[in-house]
């Protein structure tokens, strides 16, 4: 045994040495099950640069026309580059970063003058094209430069970053030196880099904050850090329609939402080492830990359905329409939703 | 003859003695005069000393008491000034001077509200001098009562239509008071004296305060490149790169705005707030102490002192401070929602859901309002 974790801290060494990203091939040898299904996971994916972007790379040319400036996005050599027109003057910017891993779609960002920008266009997978980058509705660009894209702050870039990479040092501005792309194990589990340093020096393991341990409260917190908290919506909004995407806000708004109880909480429903399960019925052993007769006979005070026990989520979450996204988003607010309510915020 | 002897010595002993106790009087009313020669060439330390020497003869005087906290104010050692003036007064209660200086060493040390009490008194004993006025405008600026600084300073500007110093103080108070229309008129009035520093402040708060963000920060710029020691100058400087979305340069401004005045309240807040968000918690609890040394009372200070405490994991003390703040604050969305979360992490689901109620409540007023707002315009 003493041999076999000699051997681990050897390869450990090895492979990684100190201030890497830890990643998952680096924590596989020990936690398999976490690992091997996460390099499918979307959020492994949720930054790419613009070289590797799956989108860029597989659409040479986008083109689209926005009021009066004409967008088109093309791949020369290994760049994307974005141009845009009215017509009179033209702007080309190569683009740096993507946003996102292609699900609803991507958002780019380009750098000028040693400020961030994010561009003016997405791209939508539901439309498979490019349109009105989310949360640009209300800006009427006064120039081309306006028109390429939104100036972004350092604060705002370093967060943006620092949701959608790994070891982003992220205030004052976003340093990326010593980032990895996409969300990686050391993201969430931070003091991972210790703990594999000591399992490759000892043999033993440095203690990591247990997410397992989390509540459904904090970890919606958690999780929230990136999704937007209930308390953040609660506070800075949005409001309306535009916070169907921030799904602990919705899930904390539910009638059976209890902070302290697991059954709730992200993880009993999600898990993040994998792709997002998309098939109702995957989802309704989870609603059954609750509301069953099993459930009941074991001391819960709960509500069975009257209708069936099969995709519970269809009728109780509700897939809407997000103007602009060209996407549904599931309501994350569970609850008995019926057609032509209005939509509860 | 023994006698006469006996009488003539003692004679020329009192002699002696009365002229001895007049060399040391003499010797002692130097000290003071040195003190006051050494205070006046700025050497304060030595001007300090020789202050207490002279006390230590002359514990009564009134004038060494004054000048030597005087000495300490300039050493910003105010807590020390504070109790020379006290004692000064004590031996003589209505001396206005003394009165303002000590009002001076509150406002310097951030007790604001007992410096703007101080000086009401002071104002009431002599009405017609200004320096106690705008000191007190200054005061109530700070503790964000506009409209007393209206009220005191709209005489004065009336019968000293050229005075600056009431123009801009009294046109801050109607700008931060949201009367832009009256605030214009003062505005205008020291733009007529040409391109100032206190004008590019006046109208990037008179932005700010409008929500042009991105005009109030080019306003402010410009004031702080004519003149950084403007009082409150990097205070709203600060507030508009912080609008614009640059918290990096908002928490170096609030800091350059806190070396000028320890006590700015606004530098104070949003500093912590920054610091809070950084997790610098320590630094957010000093910055947020002394804010509270400022506006006592003021809910925002309460409610980041009890978030500050949530984040600290201490529960029951953020419960207790926050259930204070909605009970007299009840529309302070903020709190409710943190108090939600602070009764769900005890385990206090009801409250929890009680609270969340109300901020559901809350934001749906709010959003109603807004719309009429819309259609309104």
């Amino acid at each position: 045994m003493k041999l076999v974790l000699v051997w681990l801290g050897w390869m450990a060494a090895a492979a990684y040495p100190a201030g890497a990203v830890i990643t998952p091939s680096a924590c596989a040898p020990c936690h398999r099950a976490e690992t091997e299904g996460f390099a499918g996971a979307a959020m492994t994916h949720a930054l790419s640069s613009a070289r590797d972007s799956v989108i860029l790379r597989g659409n040479p040319k986008l083109v689209v026309r926005l009021g009066e400036y004409s967008y088109e996005i093309a791949r020369a050599g290994g760049e994307s580059i974005l141009t845009v027109t009215d017509g009179k003057e033209t702007l080309r910017v190569p683009i740096a970063w993507a946003f996102g891993q292609g699900a609803v779609g991507q958002t780019f960002v380009f750098k000028l003058e040693d400020r961030w920008y994010e561009s003016r266009v997405s791209y939508f997978s539901g439309l498979a094209g490019l349109d009105l980058t989310l949360g640009m509705e209300n800006i009427t660009p006064h120039n081309l430069l306006e028109a390429a894209g939104r100036l972004a702050g350092p604060a705002e870039m370093g967060l943006c970053f620092d949701c959608h990479a790994t070891n982003v040092v992220k205030s004052p501005a976003p340093d990326l030196a010593a980032m990895t792309e996409g969300v990686q194990c050391g993201r969430c589990h931070q003091g991972s880099e210790a703990h594999l340093q000591a399992v490759r020096a000892r043999g033993t393991s440095a203690p990591m904050r247990k997410l397992g341990e989390l509540s459904a409260g904090e970890m919606s917190d958690f999780c929230g850090q990136c999704h937007r908290t209930w308390s953040q919506v609660a506070v800075r909004g949005p409001r309306g329609i535009e916070n169907v995407r921030f799904q602990p806000y919705r899930l904390a708004n539910s009638k059976c939402y209890d902070p302290a109880d697991r059954r709730i909480r992200c993880t009993a429903c999600h898990d993040p080492h994998r792709d997002l399960e998309t098939s109702p019925a995957a989802y309704d052993a989870k609603c059954a830990a609750c509301h069953s007769l099993a459930a009941r006979r074991n001391g819960a005070s709960t509500r069975l359905c009257r209708v069936g026990v099969r995709d519970c989520v269809k009728c109780h979450m509700p897939k809407l329409d997000l103007l602009g996204a060209h996407r549904k988003f599931t309501d994350h607010w569970i609850r008995i939703a019926k057609p032509n309510h209005p939509y509860p915020d | 003859m023994e006698t006469v002897l006996q009488k003539m010595l003692l004679v020329l002993a009192l002699i002696a003695c009365a002229s001895g106790a007049r060399a040391q009087s003499d010797a002692t009313e130097e000290i003071l005069k040195r003190a006051i020669a050494l205070h006046q060439a700025g050497n304060i330390d030595g001007a300090i000393q020789a202050y207490q020497k002279y006390l230590a003869e002359r514990p009564d005087s009134v004038l060494a008491l004054s000048n030597l906290g005087a000495a300490y104010a300039r050493m910003a050692r105010y807590q020390d000034a504070i109790m020379q003036y006290r004692r000064a007064l004590k031996l003589q209660p209505l001396n206005p001077s003394v009165e303002f200086n000590l009002a001076l060493a509150f406002y310097k040390s951030g007790q604001t509200e007992t410096a703007a009490g101080m000086l009401e008194k002071v104002h009431r004993e002599a009405p017609e001098e200004l320096q106690p006025v705008l000191l007190l405008a200054d005061c109530r600026l700070g503790m964000g009562e506009n409209k007393k600084v209206i009220e005191l300073l709209t005489p004065f500007a009336e019968r000293r239509p050229d005075d600056l110093a009431i123009a801009y103080l009294l046109g801050t108070a109607l700008v931060r008071d949201d009367q832009p229309g009256r605030g214009q008129v003062i505005i205008d009035q020291i733009l007529r004296h040409g391109d100032s520093a206190e004008t590019w402040l006046l109208l990037g708060t008179a932005k700010l305060n409008a929500g042009d963000f991105p005009a109030a920060l080019a306003d402010l710029t410009k004031a702080v490149e004519l003149n950084s020691n403007l009082p409150d100058v990097y205070s709203y400087y600060g507030q508009a790169l912080l609008r614009t979305g640059d918290p990096a340069g908002a928490t170096n401004a609030y800091r350059k705005a806190l070396a000028a005045n320890p006590y700015d309240f606004t530098a104070n807040l949003q500093l912590a707030v920054l610091l809070r968000e950084d997790e610098k918690i320590p630094e957010a609890l000093a910055c947020l102490r002394r804010a509270q040394q400022v506006r006592p009372n003021d809910l925002g200070v309460r409610y980041q002192l009890a978030a500050l405490a949530f984040d600290d994991g201490k529960l029951d003390f953020a419960r207790r401070d926050l259930e204070l703040i909605v009970k007299e604050a009840p529309g302070y969305t903020e709190a409710h929602v943190t108090l939600a979360t602070v009764y769900y992490r005890l385990k206090r689901k009801e409250d929890g859901d009680r609270e969340r109620a109300m901020v559901q409540k809350l934001n749906a007023a709010a959003q109603v309002k807004q719309q009429q707002g819309v259609n309104v315009k």
